[in-house]
Parts: C-alpha cells; sequence; structure tokens
C-alpha cells in the first residue's frame, strides 16, 4: 500500500479553508453563546455612556477641540470595545488550549499562520459588533458627522486594526502561559495603551510625562485617524500617522505570536 | 498598577479641569482621585474569586469537591478571604503611595483605617457577585467579563467627577450608584476631616451590599446542586 503525500504548506486555497474555518468557529460559537458576545457589546456601550456622562463637562473647559463630549468619546469608546473584541478572539484559543481541542488544532498540517490568521479575522469581525453599537448609542446622544460618512469607514478600520492587534498580542501571551488568566494581562495592557493616549482630552491638555507619552504612544495616532471626521474633514496628514501605526503593531504582535506558537506546537 | 496609572494620568491630564467652578476645592486632582484609585485597585482582583471558581466548574474540580462531605458555603467563603487579604494590603499600599506623592487625608490616621475596611467590603460584595456570575455560567471568560462591569459601575459614579458637574439623567443615575455612596463620604473623611456620619456610610453601605451578594451567591449554589 503506497502513501499518498500532499504538500499543503504551499497550498494557500487550504490555508484559506483553515483560516476561515477557524474565524467561522468563533462566530459560531457567538451564537451558540451569546452571554460571551454581551460583555464585548455592552461594555464600549457603557464606556461611551459613562465617559460622556462623566466627563461632559470637559466641553466647558477652553480649547477642547468640540462642543459636543460625544464626538470626542465615541471613537475611544468604539476603540475600547475593540480591545476588548481581540482579547475575546485570543480567550478563545485560551479556551481550547485548557480543553484540548488545540492540541488536536494543531495536528493539522502545513503552516501554522492560518491559525493566527483565522483568529486574528475572527476577532477583527468581532469589533464590528461594538463599534456598531458605540455608533448607534452615540448617534442617539448628538454624535455628528462633520466629515460625512468616511468618516464611518475610519472608525471601523481602526476598530478592526486595533482588535487584530490586541488579539494576536493576547495569543503570543496564551500560547506562552497556556491560561485563561493570563489574559488579564493584556486587558491591562490595553486599558493602559488607551489612557496614556489622547482618549479623553487632547493632548494639549496634559502635562509633565504623560504628554511626552501620549505623543509617542502609536493609539494616540491611530486615534487622530479615527476621530478626525468627527471632529472636521478628512486629511491624509491624519490619516496616514494612524495606518502606519496600526500596521506596525499588527506586524510586531503577529510577530510575537509567530514566534510563541512556533514554540507551543514545537 | 492600573488605578495608580489611571491616578497619575487623571492628574496629569485634568489639571484644567479642577479650576472648572463647581469642582471641590483641591490642591491636586491626586487628593480628589484617593478614593476612586482605592476602590478601582481592590475591586480588580476582586474578580478573581468568581474566575477561579469558573475554573473549576469548567475543569470538574468543583464537582470532586462538592461530592466531599463538607458544607457548601466555605467553598465560597474560602475563596472570598483570599481576596479580603489581597484587597486590605493593597488598601494600605494605595495610600502609601499616594501619601508618598503627596496626597494628604484630613481625617487623619483614623480615616484611612475607615478607607481600606470599607474597600475589604466592597471586595466581598464584588466577589459574591462574581461567584454568582461563575455559579450561573461555569464560564471564566463570562465571569472575566465582570472586571469592566466594575471598572464602568465605578466611572458613573462620583469616583472621578463631582456629581454637580454631570447633568442630565447621567448625573442621577451617579447619585443613585451605591458605589458614589461610599466614595462620598470617603472623599469628606480625606479633604474636609473626620466625621461620624460619614464613616457610618462609608462602612455601612458596602456591609450591606456584601451581605446581598453573598447571599445570592449561596442562593445560586444550592439552586445549582438541587439541580444536578
Amino acid at each position: 500500500m503506497s502513501a499518498v503525500t500532499v504538500d499543503h504548506s504551499t497550498d494557500l486555497r487550504f490555508a484559506g479553508m483553515v483560516a476561515s474555518a477557524i474565524c467561522g468557529r468563533g462566530m459560531r460559537r457567538i451564537v451558540a453563546r451569546p452571554t460571551l458576545i454581551m460583555p464585548v457589546l455592552l461594555m464600549p456601550l457603557i464606556f461611551v455612556v459613562s465617559f460622556t456622562g462623566a466627563f461632559g463637562s470637559l466641553t466647558r473647559v477652553e480649547g477642547y477641540g468640540t462642543d459636543n463630549v460625544f464626538n470626542w468619546m465615541a471613537v475611544y469608546a468604539a476603540m475600547q470595545g475593540a480591545v476588548f473584541a481581540g482579547v475575546g478572539g485570543a480567550s478563545t484559543t485560551a479556551e481550547d488550549i485548557e480543553n484540548g481541542f488545540f492540541d488536536r488544532l494543531l495536528l493539522t498540517p502545513g503552516s501554522r499562520v492560518p491559525i493566527l490568521v483565522g483568529t486574528m479575522a475572527y476577532s477583527a469581525l468581532r469589533s464590528t459588533i461594538p463599534t456598531t453599537g458605540v455608533l448607534l448609542v452615540s448617534a442617539l446622544g448628538g454624535l455628528r458627522l462633520p466629515g460625512g460618512p468616511l468618516a464611518l469607514v475610519t472608525v471601523y478600520v481602526a476598530t478592526a486594526g486595533m482588535a487584530s492587534a490586541f488579539c494576536l498580542l493576547g495569543l503570543a501571551v496564551v500560547y506562552r502561559f497556556r491560561t485563561m488568566r493570563s489574559m488579564i494581562l493584556i486587558q491591562v495592557c490595553g486599558f493602559s495603551l488607551m489612557f496614556l493616549s489622547t482618549g479623553q482630552v487632547p493632548i494639549h491638555f496634559m502635562n509633565g510625562w504623560l504628554h511626552t507619552v501620549a505623543r509617542v504612544n502609536p493609539v494616540t495616532n491611530v486615534l487622530r485617524f479615527a476621530r478626525q471626521g468627527f471632529l472636521g474633514d478628512l486629511t491624509w496628514s491624519m490619516t496616514w500617522p494612524g495606518l502606519v501605526a496600526l500596521g506596525a503593531m499588527v506586524a510586531v504582535a503577529g510577530s510575537l505570536a509567530a514566534h510563541q506558537l512556533r514554540r507551543l506546537a514545537a | 498598577m492600573f488605578p495608580l496609572l489611571l491616578a497619575a494620568v487623571y492628574t496629569h491630564q485634568f489639571t484644567r479641569v479642577i479650576l472648572l467652578p463647581g469642582f471641590p476645592a483641591v490642591d491636586s486632582f491626586l487628593d480628589f482621585v484617593l478614593p476612586a484609585s482605592l476602590v478601582q485597585s481592590v475591586s480588580f482582583g476582586a474578580t478573581e474569586a468568581g474566575t477561579e471558581l469558573a475554573r473549576d466548574i469548567e475543569n470538574g474540580f468543583f464537582d470532586r469537591l462538592r461530592a466531599s462531605p463538607c458544607m457548601r458555603l466555605p467553598l465560597l467563603l474560602g475563596r472570598l478571604g483570599g481576596a479580603v487579604v489581597v484587597a486590605a494590603v493593597k488598601g494600605v499600599l494605595i495610600i502609601a503611595i499616594f501619601l508618598l506623592f503627596g496626597a494628604e487625608i484630613a481625617g487623619g490616621p483614623a480615616a484611612a483605617v475607615v478607607l481600606v475596611v470599607a474597600a475589604v467590603l466592597l471586595v466581598i460584595a464584588i466577589g459574591g457577585l462574581g461567584q454568582m456570575l461563575a455559579i450561573f455560567t461555569g464560564s471564566q471568560e463570562a465571569v472575566n467579563a465582570t472586571f469592566p462591569l466594575v471598572f464602568t459601575s465605578i466611572f458613573m459614579s462620583s469616583a472621578f467627577f463631582p456629581t454637580n458637574l454631570m447633568s442630565g439623567w447621567f448625573r442621577e443615575v451617579a447619585e443613585a450608584n451605591p458605589v458614589t455612596w461610599i466614595i462620598d463620604p470617603v472623599r469628606r473623611l480625606i479633604l474636609e476631616g473626620w466625621s461620624w456620619a460619614d464613616v457610618g456610610q462609608a462602612l455601612v453601605v458596602p456591609l450591606v451590599i456584601s451581605v446581598a451578594t453573598v447571599t445570592m451567591a449561596v442562593v445560586a449554589l444550592n439552586r445549582k446542586l438541587s439541580s444536578s
């Protein structure tokens, strides 16, 4: 009896099937267990409500940039939701590792990259849920679109990118520590990066070390890119730094995740 | 670390905000934000009791525990006990760090003790909630979701902004939020000085909530056991 060998490593179609199967499994999991998506949807909604409610008086401080606090905070809340979506995607893998499913997934022949891509795509897709929720609630609160419909496109691009980056970062940690508990590291990391940016106030409101940190924080550029259409017209000078920051975060987090996955699979 | 980071961030980004008419008279936002940081710090760890319980349910260890001939209540209280000790240590550390960076407690050392006790009671309240969620869902991810929930309930209170500078329905929610009922008297102890009325409010409110959530967790456990 002769064995038939198939080299799947060069088979892009097969890789695509694996990635889409992983992504689809994640989405089906949400349908099967709606309790999992509720926090991802509800938390950013509560964020936008609480930030606009608690810090509404900020618009009374001269130089805030807008007289409508929803126009400032909506994007920030959507980005927080994207971080949750990304961490949630990685949490799915943590659960798979703990219950043994991931060991079976590693038996899949060929490259491991589709495992990363599939989980990342699941997170990016998952991020559209909180983003849409935040925008709808903000619209009810009086959100305006001075930049036109393109303002919405920038938010969806930014949140999908953030979810991808944090999913990959979460995967790097999960592959390393192999527990759900390790996800708290990424949650804290995500929150910290968001808070050390221009999430709640413009950069000229900050002083001391915070001003310096926010200026070099890549999230500041992503927020500038995503928020521009809510404060005025879209410009290329506000767009490209955000896209570069997103690309860099995905690349760095992806490299870390790929490295840890190789170690795990070895 | 995160609550300390948040306090540091807010102190540096809200320097113009403390000049708003209606904001309490403070030298720095650091004094204003101390109770918020304390509550945040201990609350984050509080969800651990629920997460650990959910993990035990997921991996089957809890089934073996329930088969053992012991009372059910210690299964829940044991984990809360650990969270209480951690919360007390965290509370002392947070206050010490704030004092180191120039914060002042007008109510003196006794007020600092009240702060820590109130924080510990709050941990029991949140821990009970996490355990109830763990029993209902049996999912670590679902229990982990209480982390942002707790985080947000702190934001929908007077923790980071005085309620008199809020408006509309949000102000009403913030004023009705039990976290505000804990934060406000604690903040008065820090900014204005010792008051028995404030001490009473700071301790009784979290105590009542603790009793309620732990009771609900025990009821949920009993229902789970009787249905299986």
